[in-house]
């Protein structure tokens, strides 16, 4: 790991301040994918400014929606009731992510900005990598990859964004407060992040001292549900292979409203409104489901290794659909 | 001639807690990671980025200016060592950093000093070399390879023959992937030398085999090398080779004058410490309409390293587990730029297992016969069909039947794809296994004292199996000791001689030294009984200890207090030395028996989305002698979490252009996590085994074997559809 | 730029990389001078002395090097040292009582809910935490919240045991 000298402000404006004055300056928050980084040498920082200690911790609760401050660890969220009654499915995606242990370091605002787990961007004795050292090559897309992404995806870059808990949050139209060196602005997660094919060096629109200080959680309306439905090789403590986060409202067998996001398939976290405006306002039948999960996969980018979660994806949205509808396959 | 050793009983057997349990609760065992010697340096090996051709420049001085930074170690400045000599337990090593070839992508290429780890580990990050590379050899198809045996070819009456009477014929190709030991303990030494001493914390399964390569390579004499294993961080076979990092290390301990710690990574442990390399099988079994097997023909192929030897082992099990009078197995290796392969738990046998085995599944398929039908049928239970002689112990049936039955395998639907649960497909699944007897030679002291307690010392290694209290069971009955007398002394190469912790062979090894050495005890103690003595002329045989006492077997009340006899010759304590013995008797006759099992398991597929889980195992074992219920099972419910991983998780994979491992980290490379574990119901069967006075078959590894081709089977049974290679993944199972 | 260190010493160029430390370690307060790069492990293991904290693979990714910070299981592997600043850490030294050992110390001794013992400690920190939190009361639970903790060996229907046994008890 390279030297680095440590800084750890109490105020959210020093933080800011400290960062943006040094180029080579970063927030420190949980670390858990951060002191990963700095150990593979894949991201060498000349000063940490340690942000664990700012008054960014705890859990509003609002009419319409919860402001969960950015250092929020993941265990925190999910322990909060009206995250289980009103988010299901952002509960079970938090506890289907990691580890307890992983789960009491990480924040909220982290796991949003947690990096690609493709070893061969891990790997800095990997020269080919165009997310970490522009137009390089991709070196995934030639050898071997499984725990890649098939969406928001090109010859150029197949990393995946692997959160769990961002599936959800991006079906719920959930957003960020951001503090930067310009002051003071609100992110929607849709547009939060930039897709590989759009650029696979740059992974989202934060700018050099921004922080994010805030989520805001919008509540599922009374008489929805949600689930979300993780698929991975062993029974617990790892990425997902593919994944879909649903919340929708059932007007007896019509499907009223709607949101549907992916994970483990794409570059960024996937909001699926081709399948959203597929199934609204519609009858439930499971043909249906299947049809809108391939017209979510119709562009999809895959190598050899990637090829089944085409299928996969869509068999996952349908399964978890079926079962929040208690409809038969 | 052999007989069984009668006094084993009060002691062994029990599921007694583990003596050096308090220290792992604790956290106060010493692993060699937690060795810290005064002026210690740390060490860092930096491995090579191409998989073949050589070394054209390392730019080592600009490191040195960095901070902390000692000495930085290459091909150019490494010692010249000599050539290891061939030890008896495990292959000799090849010796790092003697020249600029590169042999495969990790190769060890510089070691780099500082005084503290960090410095160590950013030094080495930054270290700069300049490689010439070479096309390497990475395709096990392609055209440059080099294949030779790795295990004898074997053949009996004519497989042709057999394969032309057969009613009913199967063939198939089956294929294993690189599975990769890793013990949780990151492997690693402290080395300091003194002089022309050496002493080495490592985490070795061999202190003696450390201890003989050392000397010879340093050019030293090898009562001048001692190697401390007191706790290892489990080890699987990784640590039964003598790796190049124990003598980066203590080269570097040398040429330096203080001590040296060198701790591998995780990601170095998928490259450093060998693995479990892929494996191809093409089986052919023959049967009659009756089931009964007309040929069996396995023929399989390893992939290897260029400078190490293969494993094999891939078929040695074939020829012996069922009765069938034509059977021909061929093994080969093929070189290529890879790392080094080794043992890795059950090693050769759960690979050849997993495709004998699900051909034979496939053949009770064709056969309309029930598989566990198949498998009484053939199995090989008085005589070793490869010889002819007798077994020295067989109970394969015994734990076929005993686990059908606690299975509940005769209410099983022998359908595939005939038992659904809502979303869900249930398979039940079997298979037999065994795996070889094998029994290297270990020494043992024995030492009583005149406060009436005793130690017993050794140079084993315990890796977690229990070596520390079936060896404290075994002496305290002999003894006529109460456990907490017996101070068993392991991991310490100036302790008598022993054999490495692997191949299952040591709790047999170890135990029957210690029975020898107690025999020798007993005779040394006749020997200070006067002419007075009730006694006095008698043969070892004819006295035990009990009570503190030395008694007549036959007439207890004729004894004689130990501490009378040490007392009245002078005495504070009373050693006596032993070994394991060669058979005698009729065991000289029989063949060595393996210990056997049979696996039993029920998974639940759910096909739309291909998640499988395994919802029960039944799991029997022939062990022979049991030394300890609550261990003995240990290691049975770990072995089966090591096969279903093997079944389902574990494939270490190599970037097809550069050699470089894909996955080599815990969060990449998958092993079993406690929620993929159902209750595993572990069953012992069996007598003990006629071959040794203790008549104990070592069971660390037999149950693995048959684990993964029982969750094949299950899947087929499940679903109809036949998986033939490993792991089994959700692609393969999503229909 | 105002911003607040960790000592208001006045720092030479080497001091500028390293970071004082002052926390409760097992209820002793303990002062470190350290690499900023220091891990929590590390420094437990290389400056505390206390090596019952196990380094598995330093990637997150096993569980071994578990502790407890301010009550709350973390992996040490993945904490700066300097981050522990100010906080109560928990290793297994600190585990057993003034009055004996853990009953989950006992438990796992009695069920032979390990075998190498490697990655014992972490398990039996882990262990302690999933009691708080509520999160044994079936074996599926005991499964799932201890996922984070690898065993090679595969103890883990021991280790499911010994948890199922502390937690009746508690009862």
């Amino acid at each position: 790991m390279r030297a680095f000298l440590y800084d750890r402000p109490t105020a959210v404006d020093e933080a800011v301040a400290a960062v943006a004055a040094d180029p080579q300056a970063a927030f420190l928050a949980g670390g858990t994918t951060q002191v990963d980084l700095m150990k593979d040498g894949v991201w060498t920082p000349d000063r940490l400014v340690d942000i664990t200690r700012l008054p960014l911790r705890g859990i509003l609760v609002e009419s319409q929606q919860l402001k969960v401050g950015a250092l929020t660890t993941m265990e925190e969220l999910a322990a909060e009731p009206v995250v289980a009654q009103r988010l299901a499915f952002v509960r079970e995606a938090l506890l289907h992510g990691a580890s307890v242990q992983l789960r009491n370091m990480a924040t909220i605002g982290g796991n949003l900005l947690q990096r690609t787990r493709c070893r061969y961007f891990r790997d800095p004795t990997v020269s080919a990598c165009n997310r970490r050292s522009p137009d390089s090559g991709c070196a995934a897309v030639d050898n071997v990859a499984r725990m890649h992404a098939i969406l928001g995806v090109d010859e150029r870059c197949i990393a995946l964004h692997a959160s769990d808990v961002a599936v959800p949050l991006i079906a719920v139209d959930a957003s960020v407060l951001v503090n930067g060196p310009a002051g003071q602005r609100r992110i929607p997660l849709t547009e939060f992040w930039v897709r590989a094919d759009e650029g696979p060096s740059i992974e989202n629109v934060l700018g050099h001292g921004d922080l994010i200080t805030e989520i805001d959680i919008p509540l599922l309306p009374q008489g929805w549900r949600s689930g979300y439905l993780k698929v991975r090789d062993r029974a617990s403590y790892e990425f997902a292979l593919t994944s879909a986060a649903v919340a929708l409202q059932l007007d007896g067998d019509l499907i009223a409203d709607i949101r549907i996001a992916l994970g483990g398939v794409g570059s960024v976290p996937w909001r699926a409104r081709e399948a959203e405006e597929m199934l609204r306002g519609t009858p439930v039948d499971p043909l249906r489901f299947e049809q809108a999960g391939r017209a979510v996969m119709a562009s999809a980018f895959t190598v050899p290794g990637t090829a089944f979660k085409v299928d996969l994806a869509v068999r996952t949205l349908s399964r978890q659909l079926l079962t929040m509808t208690e409809a038969k396959r | 001639m052999t007989a069984t050793q009668p006094d084993l009983g009060t002691w062994v057997g029990k599921g007694i807690d583990r003596v050096e349990g308090p220290h792992k609760v604790t956290g106060t065992a010493p692993y060699a990671s937690d060795v810290t010697l005064p002026g210690m340096l740390h060490a860092v090996v930096v491995t090579s980025t191409i998989a073949a051709g050589s070394i054209v420049k390392i730019d080592s001085s600009a490191l040195l200016t960095l901070p902390g930074v000692r000495a930085v170690f290459t091909h150019e400045n490494f010692p010249r060592l000599n050539t290891p000599t061939q030890v008896l337990f495990g292959e000799a090593p090849v010796v790092p950093m003697q020249d600029a070839r590169i042999a495969f992508h990790g190769q060890e290429v510089a070691l780099v000093v500082a005084d503290t780890p960090q410095e160590a580990t950013e030094a080495a990050r930054l270290l700069e070399i300049t490689y010439a590379a070479e096309p390497p050899l990475l395709d096990p198809a392609g055209q440059r390879r080099e294949t030779l045996p790795s295990s004898p070819d074997t053949s009996r009456g004519d497989t042709d023959a057999g394969w032309a009477a057969a009613d009913v014929r199967v063939g198939a190709t089956y294929r294993t992937p690189e599975n990769t030991n890793n013990p949780l303990g990151l492997m690693g030494c402290v080395a300091v030398w003194d002089g022309d001493h050496l002493e080495i914390h490592d985490s070795t399964q061999g202190t003696i085999a450390l201890r003989t390569i050392l000397a010879g390579m340093f050019g030293v004499p090898e009562s001048g090398v001692r190697v401390r294993v007191p706790y290892l961080g489990g080890g699987f076979g990784a640590g039964l080779n003598q790796w190049p990092y124990k003598i980066l290390a203590a080269g570097a301990a040398r040429e330096l004058g203080v001590p040296v710690k060198l701790m591998l990574t995780r990601p170095q442990m998928f490259r450093l410490v060998g693995h479990r390399p892929n494996s191809e099988h093409q089986v052919r079994l023959g049967a009659a309409r009756d089931g009964g097997l007309t040929m069996i023909e396995h023929r399989a192929t390893s992939l290897s390293s260029m400078d190490f030897p293969a494993v094999g082992l891939l078929t040695s099990g074939t020829p012996h587990l069922y009765d069938c009078a034509n059977v021909a197995t061929v093994e080969r290796t093929v070189r290529l730029n890879r790392r080094y392969p080794t043992s890795m738990r059950a090693p050769g046998e759960a690979e050849g297992n997993w495709a004998v085995e699900t051909a034979m599944d496939e053949l009770a398929h064709e056969l309309g016969m029930d598989p566990l039908d198949l498998r009484l049928r053939n199995l090989a239970t008085e005589r070793d069909p490869a010889t002819g002689k007798p077994w020295s112990s067989n109970a394969v049936i015994e734990c076929c039947r005993v686990g059908a039955e606690l299975f509940g395998w005769s209410r099983r639907d022998p359908r595939p794809a005939s038992t659904r649960e809502g979303d869900l497909l249930i398979g039940q699944g079997m298979a037999a296994c065994g795996f070889f007897a094998y029994m290297p030679m270990s020494q043992a002291r024995v030492t009583i004292y005149a406060d009436g307690t005793a130690a017993v010392r050794s140079a084993a290694t315990d890796i977690g199996t229990g070596t520390y209290t079936i060896i404290t069971q075994v002496a305290a009955d002999l003894l006529g000791l109460h456990p907490q007398q017996v101070d068993f002394q392991l991991g310490d190469s100036d302790m008598p001689a022993s054999a490495h912790s692997g191949g299952s062979g040591l709790a047999s090894s170890l135990s029957n030294a210690v029975i020898d050495a107690v025999s020798h005890l007993r005779g040394e103690l006749l020997a200070l009984a006067g002419p007075d003595s009730p006694l006095h002329g008698l043969a070892p045989d004819d006295v035990v200890c009990r009570d503190g006492a030395l008694c007549r077997r036959d007439d207890p009340s004729a004894r004689e207090p130990i501490a009378d006899l040490l007392a009245g010759s002078g005495l504070v304590e009373l050693a006596a030395d032993g070994r394991l013995r060669p058979p005698e008797g009729a065991a000289r006759d029989m063949v060595h028996a393996a210990a056997y099992g049979a696996r039993f398991v029920e998974v639940a597929i759910d096909p739309m989305i291909g998640r499988l889980r395994v919802r029960r195992v039944v799991t029997v074992t022939d062990g022979g002698r049991i030394l300890n219920k609550k261990l003995a099972r240990s290691q049975i419910l770990g072995a089966t979490v090591g096969g279903i991983g093997q079944a389902l998780f574990e494939d270490t994979l190599t970037d097809p252009g550069t050699g470089r491992v894909a996955n080599g980290t815990f969060g990449d490379y998958l092993v079993a996590v406690n929620a993929d574990v159902p209750d595993v119901e572990v069953a012992f069967v069996g007598e003990p085994d006629r071959y040794t006075p203790s008549g104990t078959k070592g069971i660390g590894e037999i149950g693995l074997v048959g684990v993964a081709a029982a969750i094949g089977n299950a899947v087929f049974h499940a679903t109809g559809r036949r998986a033939r290679d490993l792991p089994i993944t959700v692609d393969q199972l999503m229909m | 730029m105002k911003t607040t260190r960790t000592t208001t010493r006045v720092p030479s160029a080497q001091d500028l990389y390293t970071v004082d430390v002052f926390t409760v370690v097992n209820g002793s307060p303990m002062q470190w001078r350290v690499d900023t790069r220091t891990t929590l492990l590390e420094a437990l293991r290389d400056t505390a002395g206390l090596t019952g904290t196990k380094r598995g693979c330093d990637q997150g990714a096993c569980g071994a090097c578990t502790v407890h910070v301010d009550g709350k299981r973390v992996l040490s592997c993945l904490t700066l040292a300097a981050q522990a600043d100010g906080r109560q850490v928990t290793t297994i030294e600190g585990l057993a009582g003034d009055d004996g050992p853990h009953p989950l110390q006992e438990a796992f001794l009695r069920h032979d809910a390990f075998q190498c013992g490697f990655c014992t400690p972490g398990q039996l920190m882990s262990a302690a935490c999933l009691l708080r939190e509520g999160r044994a009361g079936s074996d599926a639970a005991i499964r799932e919240y201890m996922s984070g903790n690898l065993c090679r060996c595969g103890a883990y229907d021991n280790i499911v045991a010994a948890i199922r046994d502390v937690a009746k008890g508690a009862d």
